[in-house]
């Protein structure tokens, strides 16, 4: 499966499943929301909110690096995360029509660390490039859409120590880890 | 001329793997009515997706042989093509529309065959009411029942104007009432419509004066069925060996029911119940598709809110934490792969050991003599997904009897399996549970062999629930 | 208005609000949009949820940019937890008055995206009620072997995935029981053409909006 090389004719099959693969991320997500808005409420006390989003942000973005491991298809990542924003929206979650905008830039961003290798291989190095990509290009994102830019450099660095730490677990590690299952029970065997 | 004429199929899902169906020749003559009569897991539903293109046999290593539809090779057919010759109906209706609503569904399908747009309202209205449910054009696919779904893909078949229907199993999720009608229906298209119709079934009662062939799916081949009068009448009979006491008064009850009621969205289910089950019997629960045995299972085990009264241990069900309960109630679902944690067979059951309540009776050699009883001997590495559907069921039925909890769910556990299957599973969960001493509660519409196996049964009918000596007619579907 | 050109306008407006350094602007999107919801006759308690939901991330960034934001951090403060209420206002106009069955008919008509995208996505969409169940089924199932499923347990997803499989292939084989190929001609029962009008008033909008933005107010 590794080294299978990407393309980007999507069947109707794949174009579900990533779409469905999307929802069950966001309902995994909203489940978990619970425990997000207290963590959040109680850092908000002492100023600190922004954190708290930070360290949830690889949950909310894992679709997108389980849609093009699972797929390997070219731009599965953007299609995979832009589907999960626009559901947010649909479904009425706290961030409105700036879900489907975040989700493209998150998209892009989980995407860019297999673009940089040519969509040649889907492995440990390329999830980590990802993660790279992936934090990087979400925080410029943030710098204006969130207003990062005016917070104090300390805070920044917080923030984007923060958010890395949650990129590189939930959509590094644990997409290994769910990666590794799904290869090891045989059940994508998709002509 | 024949409607079909396939000659010497052979099929397999894999290289590797057993063929499905080997060397297998059929005639189907047009505008005739015919039952394909198999057990479960005979090749039934493969060879009617070959038929009607959804399983191409044309890949290289997997299938050889011709299929002929009014004389042409299919070989080559576009799903549109298809469709305006052949129509499958599935056996899960709901699996079969992927529109919200009724008129959505007739849409996209009469889109999809390029029906011109001044056309498709008039198409949709006369094959509604072809099938008497002009009413449903508007409703959503959500609130309608099995036979209704079935009525309504049947007319999506008249609206493509496909002259030959094909059905797996169609009342496989369909009440009893609405099987007669759909049968029927079905022999009107035939007589009045010169449609050509072709039902594989298990269970062939509610046929007699209807059918023109049966032809039997036996050993990945096809034959005409020798005596079909006495397999019909087998079909009948069967129905009435069934009996089973009502339990005793007073006994002490793993579950207690006092004005309990139960709903799915705005739909009554159950209604204001009293009753008690004694504890440490085997009982059996009955009643139509969608009557709510599955959501009362859900209720007993937090996966559905009730109202009203219901006891577990003399303890309000609610009042459980889930952690706790998961403890005493164990739900067999219907899905066996939402049981599986781990990757191969041996590990699961060593999971299974460390939960396990009373783990001295779980001995290395037990656990041996319980997977030969089951045939799954030499399975110990192999990985779960991996099992055949009837495997797996069988793994998913031994691990969650191991844990011992004293109150087991099971919800269809015998669907799919073949008889040889059924009665080592039986014999192994009646074994089991009197050893520890476990209350069971088993939905199942498969009743062959489990003849002596039930203490009691529980019939789910008319918002009601109650013990019963007898079996409602037309179970067996 | 035809509900793509609305999503084009929704989606251009929030993502130049990004950058936009106007709380009055902030607050003249919430109360248009609002004006326009009222207008549309959404009805009162769903507008009354849509104030209340971003309530914590709103209060989060406040205190937020109170505690450590640089500069004019009062501004800063203001700015940004107006922005989520815009972003939010914006969402609603979108979700309250357009439906996904039009806006992918026009995608798959007006701006001819395959049909494949449109009628995958909207499959997809159909299983969302019965998304819920199923992890909750998931959850319940291990923990009747023993096993608690946390977020951050890899079967949790994997048990998501085999369904996702499973229901994609569901999926595809009805709807090619009903005819769809992906390549195939198809016909248009609902036409959704989109009106000149529309174009105009896209315009119109988007301009007055750049005209309000230039006048950089605070």
């Amino acid at each position: 499966m590794i080294d299978k090389k990407a393309n980007i004719a999507y069947s109707i099959r794949d174009i579900a499943f990533i779409a469905l693969i999307g929802i069950f991320c966001g309902v995994i997500f909203f489940t978990t929301n619970i425990s997000y808005n207290f963590l959040t409420a109680a850092l908000t006390t002492i100023g600190l909110g922004p954190v708290a989003n930070d360290l949830l942000l690889g949950l909310w973005m894992i679709a997108g690096p389980l849609g093009i491991m699972l797929t390997k298809k070219i731009g599965s990542s953007v299609l995979a995360e832009t589907l999960g924003g626009f559901v947010e929206m649909v479904l009425g979650g706290q961030f409105g029509a700036g879900a489907i905008i975040s989700g493209l830039t998150q998209g892009i961003g989980t995407e860019l660390g297999f673009t940089l290798t040519g969509y040649k291989r889907f492995g440990k190095f390329n999830l980590f490039l990802s993660c790279i990509t992936g934090t990087i290009v979400t925080f410029i994102w943030s710098y204006f859409n969130e207003g990062y830019a005016k917070y104090n450099f300390s805070f920044l660095i917080l923030l984007f120590i923060a958010r890395l730490v949650s990129i590189s677990f939930f959509d590094g590690v644990l997409v290994y880890w769910i990666n590794q299952l799904i290869e090891k029970s045989g059940i994508i065997r998709r002509s | 001329m024949d409607k079909l004429a396939i000659n010497d199929l052979t099929f397999s899902y894999t290289k590797d793997s057993d063929p499905v169906l080997d060397n297998l020749n059929l005639t189907i003559k047009n505008n005739t009515f015919n039952l394909l009569f198999g057990s479960s897991g005979s090749g039934k539903s493969t060879l009617m997706q070959i038929i009607t293109g959804l399983v191409r046999t044309n890949l290289p290593n997997l299938g050889s042989g011709t299929i002929l539809i009014n004389g042409q090779s299919i070989e080559t057919w576009t799903p549109k093509q298809f469709v305006q010759e052949v129509a499958l109906l599935f056996q899960n209706p709901r699996e079969q529309f992927s529109m919200s609503s009724v008129e959505d569904e007739f849409v996209f399908t009469l889109e999809n065959i390029g029906m011109l747009p001044s056309k498709i309202d008039s198409s949709i209205r006369s094959a509604l009411e072809r099938v008497k449910m002009l009413d449903f054009r508007n409703r959503d696919i959500d609130g309608l029942s099995g036979g209704e779904l079935q009525k309504i893909s049947l007319a999506i078949t008249l609206a493509m104007d496909s002259n030959f229907i094909i059905l797996d199993e169609p009342f496989a999720n369909v009440d009893s009432s609405s099987r007669k009608e759909l049968i029927l229906l079905l022999k009107e298209l035939q007589i009045q419509d010169g449609k050509t119709i072709l039902i594989a079934d298990h269970d062939l009662s509610g046929y007699d004066h209807v059918y023109d062939n049966i032809f039997h799916l036996y050993h990945h081949q096809i034959a005409a069925l020798p005596h079909p009068e006495k397999t019909l009448a087998y079909f009948q009979s069967d129905k009435d060996e069934f009996h089973f006491q009502i339990p005793a008064e007073n006994q002490p009850g793993v579950l207690h029911f006092a004005d309990f009621s139960l709903d799915a969205g705005s739909k009554v289910l159950l209604d204001q119940i009293q009753l008690e089950i004694p504890t440490g019997y085997r009982i059996l629960l009955t009643g139509d598709n969608g009557t709510g045995k599955s959501t009362l299972f859900n209720a007993i085990s937090h996966l559905h809110p009730y109202k009203g009264v219901l006891t577990y241990k003399n303890k309000e069900v609610q009042k459980y934490k889930t952690t706790k309960l998961s403890k005493e109630v164990s739900l067999i679902f219907q899905d066996a792969q939402i049981q599986f944690l781990k990757m191969t067979v041996s590990e699961e059951i060593e999971l299974s050991l460390k939960h396990a309540r009373f783990s001295e009776i779980w001995s290395p050699e037990f656990i041996t003599k319980n997977l030969s009883l089951l045939n799954l001997i030499g399975f110990e590495n192999h990985i779960v997904y991996q099992l055949s559907g009837g495997q797996k069921k069988k793994l998913q039925i031994l691990e969650m009897l191991m844990l011992g909890n004293p109150l087991v769910l099971m919800d269809e556990p015998l669907a799919g399996l073949d008889i040889e299957s059924v009665i080592q599973v039986l014999d192994m969960i009646k074994k089991v549970c009197e050893l520890q001493k476990q209350s069971l509660i088993m939905i199942s519409h498969q009743l062959v062999g489990t003849k002596n196996f039930f203490n009691y049964h529980l019939e789910l009918k008319d918002k009601n629930l109650y013990f019963s000596e007898r079996l409602d007619d037309g179970l067996f579907d | 208005m035809d509900s793509s050109i609305k999503l084009l306008l929704v989606l251009l407006i929030s993502f130049e609000l990004a950058f936009v350094q106007s709380i009055v602007v902030n607050i003249l999107v919430i109360v248009l949009g609002m004006s326009y919801l009222l207008v549309k006759k959404v009805k009162l308690q769903k507008l009354l949820l849509l104030i209340i939901i971003p309530i914590i991330p709103v209060a989060s960034t406040w205190s937020s940019f109170y505690v450590n934001g640089t500069g004019d951090f009062i501004h800063s403060a203001w700015l940004l937890s107006s922005r989520i209420y815009a972003y939010i206002i914006l969402g609603g106009i979108f979700s309250f008055t357009t439906s996904i069955n039009d806006l992918l008919s026009s995608l798959e008509q007006n701006w001819h995206v395959p049909s494949k995208f449109v009628y995958g996505t909207l499959g997809a969409f159909n299983f969302a009620p019965r998304v819920r169940n199923s992890m909750l089924q998931i959850k319940t199932a291990a923990l009747m072997r023993g096993e608690v499923l946390h977020v951050w347990s890899p079967q949790i997803f994997f048990k998501a995935i085999l369904l996702s499989l499973r229901w994609s292939d569901n999926l595809s084989r009805a709807m090619q029981s009903h005819g769809y190929a992906e390549n195939n001609v198809r016909t248009h029962y609902r036409k959704q053409r989109i009106p000149a009008w529309n174009w105009v008033l896209f315009i119109t909008i988007f301009g007055v909006f750049q005209f309000i933005v230039l006048k950089k107010l605070p």
